[in-house]
């Protein structure tokens, strides 16, 4: 839903055009509109198609076009106006960052001209992932699956890979606790030394975290214990940028020895808003097992299958955005889906909330990344909830519906939020969060089929 | 799969097509997507407002919803025709709130039932009369007052260190992570690192110095220029620290206080990469007039509307800064090791003022000058963009195009400045005036009076 820009006063100077011939473009042929007939009744789709154009001229080296654009959206955008002008400031930000870029080949898309990344406190993270159910929609469906997964089981290893910095651990940790079994299932959780380099930062270190979640499992009686797997950070330190050689040798790295499974523990793998860093290039890999042409995506997944694990657990955004969108699309999918989160804020929190504007400026750093970036920087790769499913498939998996009890968890969740937000199970059974009927984000789980089939693979 | 180029009508399917009519179970529309074959009827406030709407013709009792009164008339014993309704009453409606300024009012927002649009215009347009006696919040629906009521204060939790949850999962994740329980159970010994962390990956001590320091300026520039590798941190804050005294020069100074603005604004936080790197090649008293020559240039480049001094609001200008920042960061991007040193072409006594006419003069020999390359930033570590004269200012976009008319992001930024107040001193500065650019003095003029068609196509082809 885009909310109409109304009463919007267009800057004084801009007034119908004096001379449309001088506008003289080879590809432009620009008709009598008015602009301020345009901008008086902007509204999202004006924005969408501004941008559009934007993206289209970058794409085919229109630099007249794109700054042209570029300085309507300037006079459109406000950081603090409504979801679709906050949204269009940050695009344009990505956009003039893209533009004015002297050498794409080795920046850091950190260093372009977004705001200061704080660094939070874990009780801030806290709050922070229940502002909305963005995440915690995520955590719920996941938590309930892994239960009902590893009833039976006297120990549990879960892999976590996400970048929510354990926050989705402690009401596990609580559901394990008030089981009335004797004596207690055994919980260990291993965690990367090594996170995507996006927002929600922390201004402690994981181990840190692992501390408290220990504190809070012996106050909950629940045997835990912490891993913390060391891979490494980029292979050069002065490599700002994830090469290809760093996910070379995280894959390598993630073997059973490492990830230390044991054979008498349910292994649980939770990938949480992580499995879109991997790059989706399809690229021939030397060292895959299987023939053709796979991704680092697709290998991850096959690594992850020759585990074993009892479950996957995947939560991602649900939107295309990766290796194979071009610019002009990918901006158009950013803008429509990132509108979900804006306006789910417009709804419930004041325009100057900090809170509010915290979250958008994290938003506004994924859309830094997606717009500004090309190739190996732009690390936010998100795909839909089809082709997950059918990348799920593909590397061996087959999907298990989440069960009654969970479904109601996850309902039972969004009711205690604002009215917009839903939630919908489709045939394969996974889950989505709907905002006003837009997908937003999806979770599902999954298990590898028959051991047999990664016999020769097992235990590398 | 998504189809997002249909702006507005991505959804879980049941909006842009109408209903099957197989289906059994009337589909419920979500709030503000109607359907679009309904009829769409706008009330009167008084109307919407009013509680008892339907009349019972025979004894003129009034009823809030229209089945309760047809469930009276019934009670009436009605001959049978007149007990039926009437059957063209089939057809769905859809109502729009009357409030103008509202965004239901248009017919394409409008809300599916009567009684959604009557709570939603007394909701939002209409007076709270409906007070909690537990807490404050007041309401204007009163079944809302009442939903409210039964929540407030039950389901509460309290965590040790204060703070009140009404979600139960939101308290657990705050209670594993607060502090009280940190303190209140004793360090633990069981956390198993596999191994002792190696010096290069264990976090080092400068990682919480951001946050707890009080210098702006450092944290800034570890943000900035950094990724989340620990490494970088040590080495930047290392480097950094010698210069956080010139960085509070350049806050004090006067003309930078509009970009300052703000203890963690993006302007600040860009305006003191600029002074760190400048502050190492200079000395401290031709810092002023570099700040000045800055300002004036980042006044030139950015948008007219000073916000106020919050971190957010200054977006406007980072569109700007974004550039200037980038060129900044580029340095560590890409000058490796040299992390706050300048790059080495401008002799340390040049001020901002003769760096940018330095480059009008380089830019002269090239077909045109990008603001980039005029910041004499390019030339430190890319050289080939500086050779190749055609595709200057295209390489200089990070585009790899070939330059046309020699407009380009310039415009964008000249354009700006034109309109909401020029500053001759800053255009002349860069060498270029008004009348230097022959061909693209049309774009600029017509960038001047604003004249551009967005509505319409742009290529003159339908790009979507």
């Amino acid at each position: 839903m885009k909310a109409d820009v109304r009463g919007k006063n267009p800057s004084p100077t801009i007034s119908s055009m004096q001379n449309p011939s001088l506008f003289t473009n080879s590809r432009s042929s620009i008709s009598g509109a008015v602009l301020t007939g345009c901008l008086s009744s902007l509204d999202g789709a004006c924005i969408e198609k501004l941008l559009l154009h934007c993206g289209s001229a970058l794409e085919s080296n229109d630099v007249t076009l794109a700054q042209q654009v570029m300085w309507v959206l300037n006079n459109v955008a406000s950081a603090v106006g409504d979801p679709n002008q906050r949204l269009a400031s940050y695009f344009l930000r990505a956009l003039v960052s893209r533009a004015s870029r002297v050498c794409p080949a080795t920046m850091s898309f950190k260093a372009a001209g977004i705001p200061h990344r704080r660094l939070m406190s874990v009780t801030e993270l806290a709050g922070y992932v229940d502002l909305i159910p963005w995440h915690r929609f995520g955590f719920c469906a996941s938590n309930n699956a892994i239960l009902d997964a590893v009833r039976g089981f006297r120990k549990i290893h879960i892999l976590d890979l996400s970048i929510t910095h354990c926050m989705q651990w402690p009401t596990l940790i609580d559901a394990l606790g008030k089981e009335p079994e004797c004596p207690p299932v055994e919980l260990r959780i291993s965690v990367l030394s090594w996170r995507p380099p996006t927002p929600p930062l922390l201004n402690i270190p994981i181990e840190k975290v692992g501390q408290r979640l220990v504190n809070f499992a012996r106050y909950r009686d629940v045997p835990f214990e912490f891993n913390v797997i060391k891979v490494g950070g980029p292979v050069e330190e002065e490599e700002t940028v994830v090469s290809s050689s760093f996910y070379d040798f995280l894959l390598s790295q993630l073997n059973a020895t490492i990830v230390k499974v044991n054979v008498d523990e349910a292994l649980v793998v939770n990938i949480q808003n992580w499995l879109r860093y991997l790059p989706d290039e399809e690229t021939s890999l030397s060292d895959s097992s299987c023939d053709g042409i796979m991704s680092y995506r697709d290998s991850f997944l096959e690594l992850v299958g020759r585990l074993s694990p009892c479950l996957v657990t995947v939560v991602d955004e649900d939107c295309d955005l990766g290796a194979q969108s071009g610019l002009a699309s990918r901006i158009v999918s950013c803008f429509n889906y990132m509108w979900i989160p804006f306006d789910a804020f417009e709804t419930f929190l004041p325009k100057d909330s900090p809170q509010r504007i915290e979250y958008e400026s994290d938003i506004g750093h994924k859309i830094e990344n997606i717009v500004g970036y090309e190739g190996a920087q732009r690390i936010e790769r998100l795909e839909s909830e089809g082709r997950l499913c059918r990348r799920m498939a593909a590397a061996g998996f087959m999907s298990v519906p989440f069960g009654e009890e969970t479904v109601k968890e996850v309902k039972a969740l969004l009711d205690e939020h604002a009215s917009g937000w839903g939630m919908k199970k489709d045939e394969e059974g996974m889950l989505v969060l709907t905002w006003k009927g837009h997908n937003a984000v999806y979770a599902g789980a999954w298990v590898p089929y028959a051991p047999a089939f990664h016999q020769n693979n097992l235990l590398v | 799969m998504n189809d997002s180029t249909a702006s507005g009508d991505v959804s879980s399917g049941n909006q842009a097509t109408p209903p099957p009519k197989s289906i059994a179970k009337k589909k419920r529309n979500l709030p503000g997507m109607p359907d679009p074959d309904a009829e769409v009827i706008a009330l009167s406030p008084k109307t919407l407002m009013a509680t008892n709407r339907f009349v019972c013709e025979v004894c003129k009792k009034g009823f809030q919803r229209d089945q309760n009164l047809q469930l009276h008339r019934r009670g009436h014993n009605l001959p049978w025709k007149l007990r039926q309704r009437s059957s063209k009453d089939v057809k769905k409606r859809v109502y729009v709130c009357p409030e103008p300024s509202c965004v239901h009012h248009e017919p394409s927002r409008a809300l599916g039932d009567l009684t959604g649009i009557k709570k939603h215009f007394c909701r939002k347009h209409g007076e709270k009369k409906w007070k909690c006696d537990k807490c404050s919040k007041k309401y204007a629906v009163q079944s809302d007052w009442k939903a409210h009521s039964k929540i407030c204060g039950t389901k509460e939790y309290k965590c040790d260190c204060g703070t009140l949850f009404n979600r139960k999962d939101s308290f657990i994740t705050h209670r594993a992570f607060c502090d009280a329980l940190a303190e209140e159970t004793s360090r633990p010994a069981s956390v198993s690192p596999p191994s002792p962390p190696s010096p290069a990956l264990s976090p080092p001590p400068p990682l919480p110095l951001p946050s707890e320091h009080e210098d702006s300026t450092q944290t800034d520039v570890v943000s900035l220029a950094l990724p989340d590798n620990n490494n970088h941190v040590t080495e930047i804050l290392e480097s950094a620290k010698p210069d956080s005294t010139s960085g509070r020069v350049l806050e004090e100074t006067p003309l930078m206080t509009n970009l300052t603005s703000g203890s963690s604004s993006n302007g600040s936080s860009s305006s003191n990469v600029f002074a760190t790197l400048f502050a190492s090649s200079t000395s401290s008293g031709s810092f002023q007039s570099q700040s000045a020559g800055f300002s004036n240039l980042f006044q030139a480049i950015a948008c007219p509307d000073p916000m106020p001094a919050t971190a957010p609001s200054s977006s406007s200008e980072p569109v700007a800064l974004g550039l200037a920042v980038n060129q900044g960061s580029s340095i560590f991007g890409t000058a490796g090791q040299d992390h706050v040193q300048y790059p080495p072409a401008p002799p340390p006594s040049l001020s901002a003022t003769a760096l940018l006419q330095k480059a009008a003069q380089m830019g002269a020999a090239a077909s045109n000058t990008s603001l980039l390359r005029g910041l004499g930033i390019v030339s430190s570590s890319s050289s080939p963009s500086v050779s190749h004269d055609g595709a200057s200012l295209a390489s200089g976009l990070g585009l790899g195009l070939a330059c046309d008319s020699g407009s380009g992001l310039k415009e964008l930024m000249l354009g700006t400045p034109s309109i909401f107040g020029p500053k001759q001193t800053t255009l002349d500065l860069l060498g270029l005036g008004m009348a230097a650019t022959g061909g693209s003095t049309s774009g600029l003029s017509v960038l001047m009076n604003g004249g551009l068609d967005v509505g319409r196509d742009f290529g003159g082809q339908d790009i979507r």
